[in-house]
């Protein structure tokens, strides 16, 4: 039953925590890397660098290769970067004791001397102990505006991949799967109508995925093309655009 | 096997918190139970804060739960060493892998380990002009360490093979002298054992180990540079040794004179011994350096492979296997043999580097110059076939290349509808499968707008 105009289901401030692992990714043409951190997070050595541009998955990426390797037994970190740059880098500090740390965001701390002596510190440490480190950021190495060159070089030694975008029919998948996973029922042709008639960068649709999600809870309707329409039309596009 | 509540304390936070809280704070986390509790070992000071601020009150309700009793849970920092470790993993190198041995920071009845890569030997070592002389120095310390060449400086550029040197003298000085005390080390890692030398009080240990090997190995020594307490402690180490007859080698990613921030003496002292420079190697040692490799890792590399990858890598060594490591993981992963072509593909991303970012304006320009119209006219109403199809074109590049959505894309088309962006890429996509001239313009341009 539809709530009557004007009176809303106020819907708990409450969202269903999927878990970011490798089933929920939908890789397109990033097969080849989905492949190598599943191997790496089985054997807790090997070094991988990711670089894409924002939406492209590099975050859901290292965090499933985290919770593989927790899988394995192994211990793992997600260093989330842009968070913590502020608070300098005694984060890393005792890292080097896990079995595979995974650094989000490299770009937020490049040029940072304290940072970027860190970083190199923690690399040399996982490599002569034979662990396993990832790294991901928005360029290549060599696009990084990184002052220290040692450790530009080191990040181009293992194995470097340019996250490639998705086709739009693999945006689509990617949009369902990760609907169900949270529980809500998405049906193709509104994932395809918001593809068309929204972004279409997957941070910028996710966003919209949430947005739907608490939509349709305070309206209690069925996400439908005409339900998703009249939201269109009645509000603002939520954030973030492009990342 | 019950779980232990450690693991139970997981499984419950796993459904409470967003992957991200968990995978940044919980899952670095060693527990340890003993008869006291629950102890936490956190990485660092800054996790164990988090953890007490943020989890520590709904870790203590979720242990209640279970446990009637007054079970305690306790944050430390650590690392527990005795964890088992995963069936099948490590194996080798386990004996290695405890905390104290990943660091050498001498403690009273720890024995140390030398941490020299096994990798890096002179066999293992590609010989070339660009660093014969270097070679050559290193095998003559390893006949008379301490004595012919000391200290040994090699210095030379990133990723260019001082460190594999280095190691090879470490390995042929123990092969010499079996059960000889060797120590490698980054120069950052020097300064930061010394420094926790001096917090625990133990700095009195830490000169008497580095006083006391038979040769010490310091990589990167221009990290020292502005570090004048490590400068300081270094100089003194470095005369003990030197006294003592016991070999020194040290890197540097350039000569001791053009460091700048290290101090006079130490510069003079490093030019004492024999100062030899590694150039970045040429085309044939490239080509080389990538075989070797290959048959390192049992595969098979053909030449026409290994001069692609050499001719298009040629900073440094790093880059070079960085390459070749992104052929093997992708000829492994598809089960495809490494071909001119495979390998091509496997390097395209590497290759092109698409830093530069394709925007709308851009696109429009390029088309617009491709086609020799003017971008106002893509922009126009103006629906003549010379004008309509360009702009066709660059919407449809538009949609394959950025990531701006439909709407986007007509706004930036002098203000038209996602229904005309839809209509213009299904008609370019028909016209590529139909004539040849549309099929070329769209490889054409996409070429142009990716490298």
């Amino acid at each position: 039953m539809n709530a009557p105009a004007g009176l809303q289901q106020l819907p708990l401030a409450f969202t269903l925590n999927e878990r970011l692992d490798f089933n929920l990714f939908v890789a397109g043409d990033n097969a080849a890397v989905c492949g190598r951190l599943q191997e790496l997070a089985a054997e807790g050595r090997g070094q991988v660098y990711l670089w894409g541009a924002p939406g492209s998955g590099r975050s859901h990426l290292l965090q499933a290769t985290c919770q593989l390797a927790g899988q394995h037994q192994l211990r793992a970190a997600y260093v989330p970067l842009a968070q913590f740059a502020a608070h300098g880098p005694g984060l890393l500090e005792g890292l080097e004791g896990l079995d595979l740390v995974a650094l989000d965001d490299l770009q937020t701390v490049a040029g940072q001397d304290d940072w970027e002596q860190a970083l190199f510190g923690l690399y040399n440490s996982l490599r002569d102990a034979g662990r396993a480190f990832v790294a991901a950021a928005d360029s290549s190495p060599r696009g990084l505006a990184l002052e220290l060159a040692d450790l530009r070089s080191r990040l181009g030694w293992g194995e470097v991949f340019h996250l490639q975008p998705l086709a739009d029919d693999d945006k689509r998948e990617a949009l369902v799967r990760r609907a169900s996973a949270r529980g809500i029922e998405l049906p193709d042709e509104v994932a395809v109508y918001l593809l068309r008639r929204t972004v279409r960068d997957m941070a910028g649709l996710m966003a919209w995925l949430d947005h739907l999600d608490q939509a349709q809870l305070a309206a209690q309707r069925r996400l439908s093309i005409p339900f998703v329409k009249s939201l269109l039309q009645e509000s603002a596009p939520p954030g973030p655009g492009a990342d | 096997m019950s779980k232990s509540i450690w693991e139970y304390c997981q499984e419950r936070l796993e459904g409470e918190l967003n992957p991200q809280q968990f995978n940044t704070w919980i899952r670095p986390l060693q527990g340890v139970e003993d008869n006291q509790g629950l102890k936490l070992l956190a990485p660092n000071r800054f996790v164990l804060d988090w953890i007490s601020e943020q989890y520590l009150g709904r870790l203590q309700q979720i242990v209640s739960d279970i446990r009637d009793d007054d079970f305690q849970i306790r944050l430390e920092v650590g690392s527990h060493s005795s964890t088992p470790a995963p069936a099948g993993n490590h194996q080798q190198q386990q004996p290695e892998k405890s905390a104290a041995a990943a660091r050498p920071l001498p403690q009273n009845g720890i024995k140390h380990t030398n941490n020299l890569n096994p990798d890096f030997t002179f066999d293992s070592f590609v010989e070339g002009k660009s660093n014969q002389l270097a070679r050559a120095a290193s095998m003559q310390v390893t006949e008379n360490p301490g004595s012919a060449y000391n200290p040994l400086f090699i210095c030379g550029g990133v990723g260019l093979g001082k460190t594999h040197l280095m190691h090879a003298i470490g390995h042929a000085i123990q092969q010499h002298k079996p059960g000889a005390n060797i120590a490698y080390l980054h120069s950052e890692r020097f300064v930061a054992d010394m420094v926790k030398a001096l917090q625990h009080n133990s700095i009195a240990e830490f000169k008497r180990f580095y006083r006391s090997v038979d040769a010490l190995l310091i990589d990167d020594i221009q990290f020292f540079a502005g570090k004048e307490r490590s400068q300081e402690e270094f100089f003194h180490t470095f005369n003990a040794l030197l006294e003592g007859q016991h070999q020194i080698i040290l890197t540097c990613d350039r000569y001791p004179k053009e460091v700048n921030g290290l101090e006079e003496r130490l510069k003079s002292r490093f030019g004492w011994g024999l100062t030899v420079a590694i150039e970045p190697p040429e085309l044939e040692t490239r080509v080389a350096i990538l075989n070797q490799k290959a048959s390192r890792s049992r595969v098979h590399l053909p030449d026409e492979v290994a001069f692609l990858i050499a001719k298009r890598f040629r900073s440094n060594v790093r880059e070079l296997e960085g390459a070749l490591n992104r052929v093997i993981a992708n000829s492994n992963l598809t089960g495809n043999p490494i071909t001119l072509e495979f390998a091509q593909q496997a390097l395209k991303d590497l290759l092109l580097l698409q830093d530069k970012q394709i925007t709308t304006e851009n696109i429009q320009k390029t088309v617009a110059e491709y086609y020799k119209v003017r971008v106002a006219d893509l922009l126009s109403k103006r629906r003549s076939r010379s004008v309509a199809r360009p702009r066709q074109m660059a919407m449809a590049l538009c949609k394959e290349l950025t990531n701006h959505s439909l709407p986007e894309i007509g706004d930036a088309y002098g203000g038209r509808d996602h229904t005309t962006v839809l209509h213009a890429c299904r008609k370019i996509a028909e016209l590529r499968g139909t004539e040849h001239k549309v099929e070329e313009d769209y490889n054409n341009l996409v070429r142009i707008l990716t490298t």
